[in-house]
């Protein structure tokens, strides 16, 4: 059956090392490992990726009442060491000891869900078959007992040849039993790890009639009666009014999203300007002033205004995805996405690249195909994100006129409506050619756990929100300001020269090469204004906006600038010219945050420069024939 | 339990129908080398144990929702196809 090569067994440190004890969680999705590991460590957690893998690794410590420190890792959630998925295999590596830089753990907490004992265990008794030094955690132990599953503890115990604790992840001190069977099992005995190939001593079959036994022996009242989660689901999953209360709730997040991230965002984007403010009063005009207020601050308080939208998106993801709702959102729509080749969990990170790629990108972790996932991130960046808006709006505003069409829709938002569809079906129809294109096996496994309602808890919340907050704002801090300062950079040096008569950037090395690109893009209509621009909306694309106000040597910002460069934009451009311009930033791969990004999650440079190629090769085609079509139509 | 003739497999369940479990196809081998009988067992759809059919998915009545033991899983039609079953 399956075939484990890797067959050298770990050996552990031994205990007289200095260095405390590492605990492994390890348990099956949906167990409650990492509320647990939570409750375990607080706060005091690094979150990594496995080296050469995006797949995040979880490491904390907590001292015990006795005064011990442990290290605890939070393994990826796996059905079998038989790994079937990239999480599969890590955390069967890291159980075996055969990833470099992690250590074979010293003692395997196996966490199971004490209501799905018969699924849970038999991963118990697989991974006992290796011989490291265990322990048992049965969680959600307070769900169990008012569900009138009695578990028989000692009994079980003595079943399975190891200790074995209850534990409330989700209550305070729910963990106390844990830490204090932890401190009695010290010191560690040192062993050796069988191979991975003991696991196949064993079959699949016989394991779970040895389930089957235990469960007998020490769990009773565990009747499959229909639970409370099967009564949500006939109304989730129902046919009809499941799609609709998927996409009320989804209506509601969107509606979230840009309604209530509005206030904020209007004062981070105050902060900057009122920082770059009291900041240009104090230096003088020249350079350093204009690398600080332009450069750093106008160019990191661009991407950071992202923030709160990001928080309130992940906000809500968390919430379904701890309460169970995800899953289900997925399976509605598995059909639906199949038919272009995607899976249905592609639809939350496709809804989170509404607001922003940057999040859509990273919640594509949650797609573990790793096809499906490539090219949900590929498609990701043609979701109409928020940064382009400004530019729509003005471009828009300048060129569209505001009046009634077909009796009910104003011109304006019909156009705007288009931009959102075009970038929609492209998505489909990119999915749908790479999914020929690549084909792999055509049939995907779907197997996904429907895993029990129940209501979310605000301190895993909190955590999860203030990692993902963790993450955009050290990119901000990171690779983000270097390119706005390479970007600033470009746009300011060299100095225009004397007597000069364009606006400075026109001489600037940004000036330089969009003059440059005028060659590339005249056929699509572009000016050396509209080339200039995009240089520096490069570091994200509503600066274009900013950009073309500078090109345009205007003086005023924000709403004031978009007022008065409308009806300049509206002189200076044909309608050739502005229809080719918002049908190019349909596509382009203007955002070097989502290109960096991509480069991040999928760990390819490659896949990077693939996205940029494409699009890139899309958003001109678009702009061409948009172009020449309406040019055809209405004469340049 | 005597080894039935496989006639019937899970993906033509009726909807709310339970069935007992009677065999497992092997079915193709996955991409990274695991097969998916293999991990349909790891999950709990092992011989003799109770299945019962929740909901079906639209269009087309994939993927399904199936209860196996306390678990409730969603596979599509293909994977479903692999598990032969007994009505209940």
């Amino acid at each position: 059956m399956a075939v484990v090569e890797k067959t050298v067994p770990g050996v552990h440190n031994a205990p007289a090392n200095a260095l405390p004890p590492v605990v492994a969680l390890l348990g099956n999705p949906n167990c409650g490992k990492t509320a647990l590991f939570n409750r375990l460590t607080g706060a005091r957690q690094k979150v990594a990726n496995y080296a050469g893998v995006t797949i995040e690794r979880k490491e904390g410590a907590f001292n015990s009442q006795a005064g011990h420190t442990f290290r605890v890792l939070d393994l990826p959630g796996a059905y079998s060491l038989t790994a079937h998925t990239p999480d599969e295999a890590i955390t069967r590596d890291v159980v075996a000891g055969l990833r470099r830089g992690d250590a074979a753990p010293d003692v395997l907490v196996c966490v199971v869900n004490a209501t799905n004992l018969r699924l849970n265990l038999r991963l118990v008794l697989e991974v006992q078959r290796l011989g490291l030094p265990m322990l048992l955690a049965l969680n959600m132990v307070d769900v169990a007992k008012k569900r009138g599953v009695v578990i028989d503890t000692a009994r079980l115990s003595q079943e399975l040849g190891m200790p074995v604790v209850e534990t409330v992840a989700v209550q305070p001190g729910g963990e106390k039993a844990l830490v204090a069977a932890l401190d009695a099992m010290l010191p560690l005995p040192q062993v050796v790890t069988k191979p991975l190939s003991a696991i196949d001593a064993v079959s699949v079959e016989e394991t779970q009639r040895e389930v089957r036994r235990i469960i007998a022996a020490a769990v009773s009242g565990d009747d499959e009666a229909s639970s409370t989660s099967e009564k949500i689901d006939s109304v989730v999953l129902h046919p009809v009014v499941g799609p609709i209360i998927l996409a009320v709730l989804m209506f509601f997040v969107f509606q979230a999203v840009f309604s209530w991230a509005a206030t904020p965002m209007d004062m981070i984007t105050g902060a900057f300007e009122h920082l770059g403010a009291v900041l240009g009063e104090y230096v003088p005009e020249g350079h350093l002033r204009s690398l600080l207020v332009d450069g750093i601050i106008g160019g990191v308080g661009g991407v950071l205004v992202f923030l709160p939208q990001i928080l309130i998106l992940f906000f809500f993801i968390l919430m379904l995805e701890d309460c169970g709702y995800l899953p289900r959102a997925a399976f509605l729509l598995d059909r639906l996405m199949g038919g272009v080749g995607l899976s249905g969990r592609a639809f939350i990170p496709l809804l989170s690249s509404f607001a922003c790629a940057i999040p859509g990108v990273m919640a594509a972790r949650t797609i573990q195909n790793r096809r499906d996932r490539f090219v949900t991130i590929m498609i990701a960046p043609l979701m109409t994100c928020s940064a382009r808006l400004p530019v729509y709006a003005l471009v828009i505003a300048a060129f569209i006129p505001s009046r009634e069409v077909l009796g009910m829709m104003n011109l304006q938002g019909l156009v705007l409506f288009i931009l959102y569809v075009a970038g929609i079906v492209s998505a489909m129809l990119v999915a749908y050619v790479m999914k020929r294109t690549m084909g792999g096996k055509g049939k995907h496994p779907l197997m996904m756990e429907l895993p029990a309602y129940h209501w979310p808890h605000l301190r895993n919340l909190a955590l999860g929100l203030w990692e993902r907050a963790k993450i955009f704002v050290t990119r901000v801090g990171t690779i983000i300001l270097s390119l706005t300062i390479i970007l600033w950079a470009l746009s300011s040096f060299p100095d225009a020269p004397e007597g000069a008569t364009q606006p400075a950037i026109y001489y600037s090395v940004a000036g330089i090469i969009g003059r440059g690109l005028e060659y590339i893009f005249a056929p699509i209509g572009f000016n050396w204004q509209i080339c200039i621009a995009l240089v520096p909306g490069m570091a994200a694309r509503e600066v274009a906006v900013g950009a073309l106000g500078t090109v345009y040597a205007m003086s005023q910002t924000g709403d004031e600038l978009a007022n008065s460069l409308a009806p300049v934009l509206a002189a200076s451009w044909g309608l050739p010219t502005a229809l080719s311009l918002l049908a190019w930033f349909v596509f382009a791969p203007q955002c070097l945050a989502t290109l960096s990004t991509v480069r991040r999650e999928t760990n390819s440079v490659k896949a990077a420069w693939f996205m940029a190629g494409y699009l890139f090769a899309l958003a001109y085609v678009a702009a061409f024939l948009t172009f020449r079509i309406s040019t055809a139509i209405i004469g340049g | 339990m005597t080894q039935a003739v496989p006639f019937l497999t899970l993906d033509a369940l009726a909807v709310g129908a339970s069935a007992i479990v009677t065999q497992v196809a092997a079915g193709d081998v996955a991409e990274d080398g695991v097969s998916l009988s293999r991990r349909l067992m790891e999950l709990g759809f092992v011989p003799g144990e109770k299945v019962r059919l929740l909901k079906r998915g639209m269009p087309g009545g994939e993927p399904l929702a199936i209860k196996v033991g306390n678990s409730t899983f969603a596979l599509r039609r293909f994977e479903a196809a692999l598990i032969s079953i007994q009505p209940e």
